[in-house]
């Protein structure tokens, strides 16, 4: 196994480009497990914690860009008032020491179903800044999720980035684990609130082939909310509940050793209920300046 | 009756002797062994769940700069005795269970030794294979006996016919999961066969027991004991794992003598403790219970179905506590064994006890309610004056006093009513009874010499962590009568004396008679001056084995769960344990003993299950990622408490073992709360939040 250390972004473009075989290894949360447990043997590692560009955030065009090597532990720690929906995902994460070294990029790299950001970044209508030495790309977080652990990336390409727009309305993030810690999610939920624009976004986590937003809940909740962005009133109860149905009915759940399917709908919709219930009480009594700048 | 030593130094909480080397990272052990030039040892499991193998292409690995040797059946030495088919490894071609280990690759590195054993190629002509444990399976048997040496079956009276007549009966059928042992320090042996040296067979072993450890080694190499040394100060946990060796201390062994003079290091993977250490076979406990109209049982019945391997019979002995527990004039147990195409199952923290106090206590609790009497009062009421097993009169039974002081702290009486309903939680709680047997082992010796001004005692025996270390050292100082500074044991080698295996909660009972008997026989022949260098030997003194009473530590566990009405999500806010389990030598380490066997019972109700996939055979979630043990998150306010017991029958400590009791009983509890809060009655483990789903508003 070759072991490739590049130090800056470009060389590590073009060592992508060399290596169409090489794995991509950041937090190694993922690639180690799997080479531990003999389910991979890459030619090639292609390490990318050297690259200084990938450890980095900053505000960029009115959105954050986030480095794809910078760890849930500083998204916790540095970013939880910017992009509190991928904050919350961040905290249900693994360990401290998981949360030490486990990236975001990595997290959209593996594209598991059960990634807890995904469904974070679906909800925050996330972009994914993908790069080679061709040039660089922004693919919507929507389209980059194509089969269990496929994504849309290209060979030769590797993240660079994901750029979020910091919230004009309250965010959530929920999951549900067989145990209190430590645990692949049974199904998770984000939402995002966009009062700016009069939308809604959610994403779905382990309970479908891929992450996925619930579009339908998404179209009947912004309709639901059109009268009331302005007069920030009561949410009747019957639309958290028909918005927790929609949600539910979006997902197409497996039995696994974790739940079985019916569980899972059934927990989404609950999910989706009170991600809907709080993130309503907080845009009610949040003051007439935007939450976050 | 045995008067008891003077308690001085016994009853105090003393800090771990070997605590601070531990904290500090100084204390060695088995894989991290100091040795010269090691070699290290890695295994190839088979691929296939039942068959033969057609062939061993060792070439490749052989080709690896770096690996020194290939073992498989076709050049492994022949063992002086293959009687045991799990120790008998690598002597021939037939596979009897996926991971079954197939060769083994021994290098320069432990990486090196791995990626020989990836290219060790292994071609099987592969059967049809049968692992699936089913109630109804065609070749269920009778083993002779079960585990260690009880009856398989047991009868008294005419069940059928209580049943039949009884005022309430319950007939239910119940199941625990396979679980996996999982101590924190995965197997490890560190070998060294050195054909020139006095003692040729160094072992540095993870073990639960380095003199029963040596005594299989012997065995199956055809070695003398003055052949062989096993070491092992220190043991990260083995919960019964690591009571008998497994498949690699015979690798390791044999490795180290295909390449005399050097050491090698054999260190499991988790996954690969998943095949090769023991496990808890799965139980389904078909339950019948018959009562008069005040509660008092008329039969008690327990049919057990659970599993073997087809290559060693390890049969829990799930249906004993049904034998003893409570009083009733009909009672029968059985046992019926699937043999299968699975790994060996073995002991597991309470064998017998742990499995087997789920189905009889969950039973009970859906008897109070059929009675409409207090589940706390059934179990009273149902209290037998003697041992209904053997007539014998109890060495000390406190059951009720555990269910009573129980109930008050945890403030029982005012319990909340069933399906009580706090904001969006449903609250419930349950009640189980603990036990465990008194046990003391028939061989141990302790040496005692007076040097240096101390007194220095030497037992073979071992601390798994558990506490040896710290409390043998206050049962020597009290059977001196000198301080307990003046005192230090020496445990952990087969230097010093045999001593019995740390299990069955024996260890303290065993080791500490003695080292007693030692002490006295140390006073009676040199007085209280001896000079340098004197020494005596004493034997645990079964001839004071009190055979005219029936002894076990009982208990008493109260939980109280909530269960989310929108997602099922279980919390356990508190889980109270009372023991009666005799005299306490160290409050400090019995506290961790019993809260850690309640957590591991916690576990069992809530999260432990190796889910075995009947296609391929093999555990599905073999390791700690997927199989979920109850973290700190999962409960909130733990608490053990003991009685103060004391008990002149079972030793001259007067204590009962503390091991094992507290995971017995604790997930019939679990699962009896989730009932009362629900009204969903659990009948197999564990509680996942989709078996409660149908039960939410």
């Amino acid at each position: 196994m070759r072991f490739l250390q590049p130090t800056t972004w470009a060389e590590a473009l073009e060592a992508r480009a060399a290596h169409p075989e090489a794995v991509a290894i950041a937090g190694g949360t993922d690639v180690m497990v799997a080479v531990n447990f003999g389910r991979l043997r890459p030619p090639v590692l292609l390490d990318l914690t050297r690259v200084a560009e990938l450890q980095e955030w900053a505000p960029d065009d009115g959105a954050v860009r986030l480095g794809a090597g910078v760890p849930y532990a500083r998204v916790i720690t540095e970013l939880g008032d910017r992009l509190p929906g991928l904050a919350m995902a961040a905290r249900t994460i693994g360990s401290p020491q998981i949360r030490n070294r486990g990236t975001v990029g990595g997290n959209l790299a593996t594209a598991s179903p059960a990634g807890d950001a995904h469904p974070a970044l679906l909800a925050a209508d996330a972009e994914v800044e993908v790069a080679s030495v061709r040039g660089t790309r922004r693919i919507p977080v929507t389209d980059f999720y194509t089969g269990v652990k496929r994504s849309a990336l290209a060979p030769d390409e590797l993240i660079a980035a994901v750029r979020i727009t910091p919230p004009s309305g309250p965010q959530q993030y929920s999951k549900i684990g067989t145990r209190n810690a430590m645990v692949i999610a049974v199904a998770a939920f984000g939402l995002a609130l966009h009062p700016d624009r009069g939308a809604v976004g959610t994403g779905i986590g382990s309970a479908a082939p891929t992450p996925r937003r619930a579009t339908a809940a998404e179209e009947f909740l912004a309709g639901e909310l059109a009268g009331l962005w302005e007069s920030r009133g009561e949410l009747p109860a019957a639309t958290a509940t028909r918005f927790g149905e929609l949600v539910a009915e979006a997902s197409a759940p497996i039995d696994d050793v974790r739940g079985t399917a019916a569980y899972r709908v059934h927990a989404l919709s609950v999910m989706a209920r009170r991600a809907l219930t709080w993130a309503w009480a907080e845009y009610r009594t949040a003051k007439e300046s935007r939450p976050c700048d | 009756m045995t008067e008891l030593l003077e308690p001085r130094a016994i009853g105090r909480d003393t800090v771990r002797r070997d605590g601070e080397a531990k904290v500090r990272g100084t204390a060695t052990y088995a894989i991290e062994t100091p040795v010269q030039h090691p070699a290290y040892v890695h295994p190839v499991q088979a691929t296939v769940p039942l068959g033969r193998i057609t062939g061993i292409d060792t070439s490749a690995a052989e080709a690896i700069e770096g690996v020194v040797a290939v073992l498989t059946h076709e050049n492994a030495e022949r063992l002086a005795s293959t009687d045991d088919r799990e120790f008998a490894v690598l002597q021939s071609d037939e596979v009897a269970f996926r991971g079954q280990v197939v060769a083994v690759v021994v290098a320069e590195t432990s990486e090196l030794a791995r990626q020989g054993a990836d290219a060790v190629e292994v071609t099987y002509a592969e059967q049809p294979h049968d692992s699936a444990l089913r109630v109804d399976h065609p070749d269920l048997y009778k083993p002779e006996k079960i585990n260690p040496s009880f009856e398989t079956d047991t009868a008294e009276g005419d069940v059928a016919a209580a049943m039949a007549t009884a005022h309430v009966t319950v007939e239910e059928t119940y199941s625990t999961a396979m679980y996996h042992n999982n101590p924190l320090e995965m197997h490890a042996t560190t070998a060294l066969w050195d054909p020139s040296a006095e003692v040729p067979l160094t072992l540095w072993d993870s073990t639960q027991g380095v003199h029963p450890d040596r005594a299989a080694v012997c065995e199956v190499f055809g070695l003398e004991q003055e052949q062989v040394r096993v070491i092992c100060p220190f043991v990260g946990g083995g919960f019964g794992s690591k009571g008998t060796p497994h498949a690699h201390v015979f690798l390791a062994t044999m490795a180290a003598r295909a390449v005399p003079g050097r050491p090698v290091k054999l260190g499991l993977t988790r996954q690969q403790m998943f095949s090769l250490v023991g496990y808890r076979t799965p139980t389904i406990q078909r339950m019948q219970l018959a009562a008069d109209r005040t509660g008092r049982l008329q039969a008690i019945a327990i049919d057990v179905v659970e599993q073997t391997s087809r290559i060693k019979e390890f049969a829990e002995q799930t249906g004993v506590p049904t034998r003893m527990m409570y009083a009733s004039p009909n009672r029968r147990t059985t046992h019926r064994l699937a043999a299968l195409d699975v790994p060996v199952p073995s002991w597991m923290r309470a064998p017998g006890e742990c499995p087997g106090m789920f189905g009889p206590e969950v039973a009970m609790d859906e008897l109070a309610e059929r009675l409409g009497i207090d589940p706390v009062e059934l179990r009273i009421r149902n209290e037998p004056e003697r041992d209904p097993e053997t007539g014998k009169p109890w060495s000390s039974r406190n059951l009720v006093q555990c269910l009573r002081e129980g109930a008050e702290r945890f403030g029982w009486a005012d319990r909340p009513p069933a399906g009580h309903r706090e904001g969006a939680w449903l609250v419930g709680t349950g009640v189980a009874s603990s036990v465990y047997p008194t046990m003391r082992q028939a061989t141990s010796t302790a040496r005692i010499r007076y040097e240096d001004g101390r007194y220095v005692a030497e037992i073979g025996a071992a601390d798994l962590g558990t506490g040896a270390w710290t409390v043998l050292p206050q049962i020597a100082a009290d059977a001196l009568d000198v301080d307990e500074g003046d005192v230090e044991v020496r445990i952990g080698d087969t230097r010093y004396p045999i001593a019995s295996v740390a299990g069955g909660s024996s260890g303290t009972n065993t080791w500490g008679s003695a080292l007693t008997v030692a002490a006295r026989e140390f006073r009676t022949k040199f007085g209280r001056s001896p000079a340098d260098g004197d020494e005596v030997s004493g034997d645990v003194d079964q001839a004071s084995k009190d055979d005219a009473h029936a002894a076990y530590a009982f208990g008493a566990q109260f939980v109280e769960v909530r269960v989310n009405v929108d997602t099922g999500e279980l919390r356990v806010p508190r889980l109270y344990g009372v023991f009666g389990a005799g005299r306490i030598i160290n409050p400090r380490t019995a506290r961790s003993q019993l809260l850690g066997g309640m957590t591991m019972g916690l576990s069992m109700a809530l999260h432990e299950n190796s889910v075995w996939d009947t296609r391929l055979g093999q555990v599905a979630n073999h390791d700690l990622a997927e199989y979920h043990v109850t973290v700190n998150a999962d409960v909130g306010d733990m608490q053990a408490h003991w009685l103060d017991e004391h008990d002149p029958y079972v030793n001259v400590m007067g204590s009962k073992g503390i091991g094992e009791i507290g995971i017995t009983g604790t997930a019939a509890a679990v699962v009896n709360a989730v009932h009362r809060a629900t009204g969903i009655r659990i009948r197999d483990l564990p509680v996942t939040l989709d078996k409660v789903l149908t039960a939410l508003p």
